[in-house]
């Protein structure tokens, strides 16, 4: 039966492919591919339903559905558009073999069914595998990617560092910037730490406690840790939500705390303070003259 | 096996290069009170460095080691603690609060002269 149904198909393939394209050219208007220029929907559709038959000839050969998903992939088209193209497919060629045959009952019609559905299946498969292998390895990437930034450490000056922190801190982050901060403390000979919680959108009792466990550990290995970039609105939650912040020095913005861990390492920011000499020596010898 | 005390002016120098089993530390501290009240000294360093792995009874031992050398009037500052170890201290729940600590040695010793106020 199958074979018979193939060699309809096969037979019949400029037909089932031009009643494909009408089809699919009619689904272009109110979907995802309207930003696309006509030509290439075109040229991508007849790629694709060459794929279909290629795949149907030689039936377990591969290789055309894989150079074909890849090309999609490339060029950014959505898996819906394949998925919903071989429901087109699967439904027209249903359609068309039926309106071919004379004689027709259940078994036939369940016949026809099984047959269309081994022939695209394969490929749905295929490409539904591609397309999340390719995402699953973006998604890995931005892993790795949002690591190295998740907890970076500065050394701006002798004995002092400074964790700027950015973004929402789970457990996992925690983790890091507490590895990262000691490593780097130890690294850089630094006494004071500065960690900077600006970019911190919420500081909830385990953000808190993460911190706190950080700076704690700071301290055993010998350092100072300074919590900066308290806003407003994060004074209030840690208050509220009754955390004890007492054990180490906080300041609301950096530049504080900067001064701050200066301090403590026995240094200060002077003024070299020339331009205001200049203008009184100016001054001066104005009322000389 | 014993950890060696050495004394330079009035400050003890202690650098901890061994794994250490509860037997040795209650030794340490045992030896270290002792050589505090044989040569007066008013400050201890105990150098970490070398140390990667320090488990509860340890972290409790030098605790207690920090007060009794505090109570009979000599500072204690720890110094060099790994950060491995002061992750697993922090885990452990051992924050050794009344514990001053520092980064190196040098570090140590600017801290026990600024503590002592010499």
């Amino acid at each position: 039966m199958d074979e018979k149904f193939k060699k309809i198909a096969m037979e019949n393939s400029d037909s089932i492919v031009h009643l494909w394209l009408d089809e699919i050219g009619s689904m272009k208007d109110y979907n995802y591919t309207s930003s696309i220029s006509e030509e290439l929907f075109e040229s991508t559709n007849r790629e694709f339903v060459n794929v279909i038959f290629a795949s149907i000839k030689n039936q377990g050969n591969s290789k055309t559905v894989e150079d074909f998903s890849e090309k999609l992939i490339n060029l950014g088209w959505p898996l819906s558009y394949i998925t919903d193209g071989l429901q087109v497919f699967r439904r027209v060629t249903i359609d068309y073999i039926l309106s071919q045959s004379d004689q027709v009952d259940s078994t036939y019609i369940s016949n026809v069914l099984q047959s269309v559905d081994n022939w695209t299946e394969p490929i749905i498969r295929q490409l539904v595998n591609e397309y999340t292998g390719s995402w699953e390895h973006i998604v890995s990437l931005q892993r790795v990617a949002l690591q190295e930034l998740s907890a970076p450490l500065i050394p701006v000056m002798e004995r002092i560092t400074i964790m700027p922190l950015i973004g929402t801190i789970d457990t996992e982050r925690a983790k890091l910037i507490m590895e990262n901060l000691l490593e780097g403390a130890i690294k850089h000979n630094s006494e004071v730490v500065l960690i900077d919680i600006t970019g911190v959108p919420v500081v909830d009792t385990m953000v808190a406690h993460h911190i706190i466990q950080a700076a704690e550990a700071v301290r055993l290995i010998g350092s100072t840790c300074i919590l900066v970039g308290i806003r407003p609105e994060i004074a209030q939650t840690i208050v509220n939500l009754g955390i004890d912040l007492g054990k180490f020095p906080t300041k609301s913005s950096l530049k504080k705390g900067f001064r701050k861990a200066l301090e403590i390492t026995d240094r200060k920011v002077v003024d070299l303070d020339k331009k205001y000499g200049e203008i009184e020596e100016m001054i001066d010898s104005l009322g000389e003259g | 096996m014993r950890i060696p005390i050495l004394k330079l002016h009035n400050y003890l120098l202690i650098s901890i290069q061994t794994e250490i089993d509860d037997n040795t530390a209650i030794q340490f501290q045992e030896d270290l009170l002792d050589k505090i009240h044989k040569s007066g000294s008013s400050g201890v360093v105990i150098d970490l460095t070398s140390v990667e792995v320090i488990d509860s009874f340890i972290a409790k031992v030098l605790g207690d080691v920090v007060t009794m050398s505090d109570l009979m009037g000599a500072k204690v500052v720890l110094t060099g603690i790994q950060p491995a170890v002061a992750m697993t201290l922090i885990d452990l729940g051992i924050h050794l609060n009344n514990v001053p600590t520092a980064l190196d040695l040098e570090q140590g010793l600017i801290k026990l002269h600024q503590e002592l106020g010499e």
